[in-house]
């Protein structure tokens, strides 16, 4: 179960996240750099920028990433959990980049992709050395094991070049990320990967805290999309960043459980019972038991949890775009049946994903009810949701579901959705409660 | 012939008099028929005698203090006792009664011991469900310490309050009654373990779960009746204004129990749970259809987008531990 919960960090340094021991891998990276990337930075130096977000007020940081020159006319690429300070509170944040040879200069946002979190900024001078994106980067034909390097600033110690390597796309990832083997650092965040020749293949994200130099780049195709669209699109009005982001998270959910249903479901045994799991190649199950608890266990335990692994970083209150199913079976051993009825209440809390958010979503709000149907089990269900404060529309539901059919044996079913519309989180838990079914096998009364 | 009763200011007779001659005089003085002993008291203060129409009558002899009824704020210089048989002079409260006095009923004696039986069998019938109670709800290995402990904590709580009581009435009605006041008490549990129960089951059978948020008005109510049975019994002079102070105290404990509780949801109660649970069998609702529960789900959906637009409340008492945000 360790894994089911990896943390994935988003490599922009705040305030507050910094204080990371230094991994012992720090010794490998201080061996003599190869001649490819003496030349790559040399190369990259001009073009390279830190983007810090400051407290308009003080005047000082709170947030450092990193960026890189893609056009002579001063745009600028970077991750947009980098300027999400700015984008959605900017009367108290403003932006400034920080070049390698000391100049300064303030940054104007133009454009952000929430969902592949990227940002557009544009310096205040023209003419400057830029960025060329790879062309088989752009159509994904680079191949694995490559040499790439990637670039920035991490925890503001200085402009830094990290050689890696290129390992294709991260397999069960809805949205494509490309796994780059190599050391990611807060502070490195939108700074660029480039090619031996120098060329842009991705832009540094995040990085797997369990384990070691995995780390994460947002495909150079998605930057370049979207410096077309700042190039085209109507000018980004900066108050108005977050009906933006609002409309691009739903704009995401729209065509995530789009995704989802068209990826569609299987029927999967839990004991006596069936339930629905995802077709989809980007939801990870795992599963677990207590069989081999000591002392015996009172209740046998089989459960089965799934997970979309999406996270979108909105602000660093705000993580969202998952959805979890878990399926427990319990079957009494030695409870009987109050005392499994008290076990199941004590068992049925949600995810604590749930949680997070805190004040920026309402406090929660649940309905019960027992649901039946024609040859289906009997069940108890509870649907609870939050809504976003500030997205209007956008909501996180938990639905739980609990077989009512027998009193010492029971399916737990649980269906989670982060920042889903209303719309779309009914479609798919009605879908998921038809699917609690029995094997056909087992129907009630041949069961033990 | 006439008696005269002489009150202590707890309202206790002290002293009782006989008066055989149609009239009486009271005052400080040895000369009188009842000697009062109040140093507000004039040595002749009152006399008492009999009006034409027979009814008895007090009058003011002339004195500093002057007299009053017993309740009265307003001086006299004559009372007409027929009615209200309490007099005031000085500190001092007299009762004048007639031969023909009606008295209360004789009252049945309880016979001795009866309130130790029924507070002993009571008393066993609640340990008893209470090891019944927390035998349905054990989910770990069951031992004896684990079904026992909180029995013998609770034995304890309800021997210190039985005393509390005990001790209340020893001083104001100068009997103790433990036996009395522990049938009181353990009556009360056995009606709160009732209500407790019928509202954690009917919550999940009706599948409600505001039911559960309300119940707590009912183990306040019984609490209110509990204080309210074990006051009958010391019987203080100010029954009314007594028991309106134990509902004002109790009602200020359920709001702020009330208040305490919504805080802590709001900074613990964020995951989704199915409440507590009961065996199937024990559902009382017909099956909803899909359709319904969807159409329930809405009203969440309403709530959730009200309290979005609103300004999200502060943590209040307990925003220390709110990490959340």
């Amino acid at each position: 179960m360790r894994n089911a919960f990896a943390v994935v960090v988003f490599a922009a340094l705040a305030a507050s996240g910094q204080a990371q021991p230094p991994a012992q891998g720090a010794e490998a990276q201080q061996q003599p750099l190869s001649s490819a990337a003496e030349r790559v930075y040399e190369l990259a130096k001009p073009r390279i920028l830190q983007v810090r977000t400051l407290l308009q007020a003080a005047g000082r940081q709170t947030t450092l990433g990193s960026g890189f020159l893609v056009s002579a006319d001063g745009l600028a690429i970077t991750n947009y959990h980098v300027v999400s300070q700015y984008a959605l509170d900017p009367r108290t944040y403003r932006l400034e980049y920080l070049a390698p040879d000391g100049a300064k200069g303030p940054l104007q946002l133009l454009a952000f992709d929430v969902p592949h979190d990227l940002a557009v900024v544009k310096v205040d001078k023209a003419g400057l050395p830029f960025f060329d994106f790879d062309p088989r980067a752009l159509g994904a034909r680079l191949p694995k094991g490559e040499r790439i390097y990637a670039m920035g600033n991490p925890l503001d110690l200085g402009f830094t070049i990290v050689e890696g390597t290129y390992n294709g796309l991260v397999d069960k990832s809805y949205d494509e990320r490309i796994h780059f083997s190599g050391a990611i650092n807060p502070g490195m965040s939108g700074g660029p990967v480039a090619g031996n020749d120098g060329r842009v293949v991705g832009v540094n994200v995040a990085k797997r805290l369990d384990g070691e130099q995995v780390g994460f780049l947002v495909p150079a195709r998605y930057a370049a999309l979207l410096i077309e669209r700042a190039r085209k699109g109507p000018p980004l009005a900066v108050d108005k960043a977050k009906e933006e982001v609002g409309r691009q998270l739903d704009g995401w959910q729209a065509a995530f459980y789009e995704a989802l249903i068209k990826e569609g479901f299987r029927s999967a045994a839990f004991g006596p019972y069936r339930g629905l799991e995802s077709a989809a190649p980007w939801m990870t199950c795992w599963a677990s038991t207590n069989a081999d608890q000591l002392p015996r266990p009172r209740a046998a335990l089989n459960s089965t949890h799934c997970s979309s692994a999406t996270g979108i970083f909105v602000s660093d209150r705000i993580l969202t775009g998952r959805v979890d199913v878990s399926y427990a079976y319990y079957k009494a051993i030695d409870l009987n049946a109050f005392q499994f009825a008290k076990e199941l209440s004590q068992r049925s809390a949600g995810p604590s994903i749930d949680m997070r958010g805190g004040k920026r979503l309402t406090e929660q709000e649940c309905r019960d009810d027992f649901i039946g149907g024609d040859a289906r089990p009997a069940l108890r269900a509870t649907w609870c949701m939050r809504a976003y404060r500030e997205f209007e529309g956008l909501y996180n539901v938990t639905l739980l579901a609990l077989t009512q059919d027998r009193d010492r044996e029971a399916l737990l079913a649980q269906l989670t959705m982060q920042g889903v519309s209303h719309a779309n989180a009914v479609a798919l838990g009605r879908r998921f409660l038809e699917a609690i079914q029995w094997q056909p096998a087992a129907l009630p009364g041949t069961g033990s | 012939m006439m008696w005269i009763e002489v009150l202590s200011r707890h309202g206790e007779v002290v002293a009782r008099q006989r008066v055989d001659s149609p009239e009486a005089r009271i005052g400080r003085a040895f000369d009188n028929d009842v000697v009062v002993n109040d140093p507000h008291v004039a040595p002749h203060h009152l006399r008492i005698s009999r009006a034409v129409d027979g009814e008895l009558v007090a009058e003011d002899l002339g004195t500093v203090n002057g007299l009053y009824a017993e309740h009265g704020a307003r001086r006299v210089t004559r009372l007409t006792l027929a009615r209200e048989p309490g007099i005031r002079i000085g500190r001092t409260i007299l009762r004048v009664h007639d031969a023909t006095h009606p008295v209360a009923e004789e009252k049945p004696l309880t016979p001795p011991g009866a309130h130790a039986i029924w507070g002993a069998g009571l008393g066993g019938l609640l340990i008893l469900l209470l090891i019944v109670v927390q035998w349905l709800n054990m989910t770990q290995e069951p031992s004896p310490n684990l079904l026992l402990l909180p029995i013998v904590g609770f034995v304890i709580v309800l021997a210190v309050w039985t005393s509390f009581w005990a001790v209340l009435s020893r001083i104001f009605f100068g009997q103790a009654r433990f036996a009395l006041q522990l049938r009181i008490a353990v009556t009360a549990c056995l009606v709160f373990l009732a209500w407790d129960q019928v509202a954690e089951v009917s919550s999940f059978a009706f599948a409600q779960r505001d039911i559960l948020e309300y119940a707590g008005l009912g183990a306040w109510a019984v609490l209110a009746g509990v204080c309210y049975a074990h006051l009958r019994t010391i019987g203080p002079r100010h029954m009314q204004a007594v028991m309106s102070l134990v509902v004002v105290l109790i009602t200020a404990a359920a709001l702020m129990q009330f208040f305490a509780k919504s805080e802590t949801r709001r900074l613990f109660g964020q995951r989704a749970n199915l409440g507590d649970l009961r065996p199937p069998q024990l559902r009382l609702v017909p099956l909803a259809t899909a359709d319904d529960f969807f159409k329930k789900a809405e009203g969440a959906r309403r709530r959730v987008d009200q309290a979005r637009v609103k300004e999200p409340t502060p943590g209040g008492l307990l925003s220390d531990f709110d990490l959340a945000d």
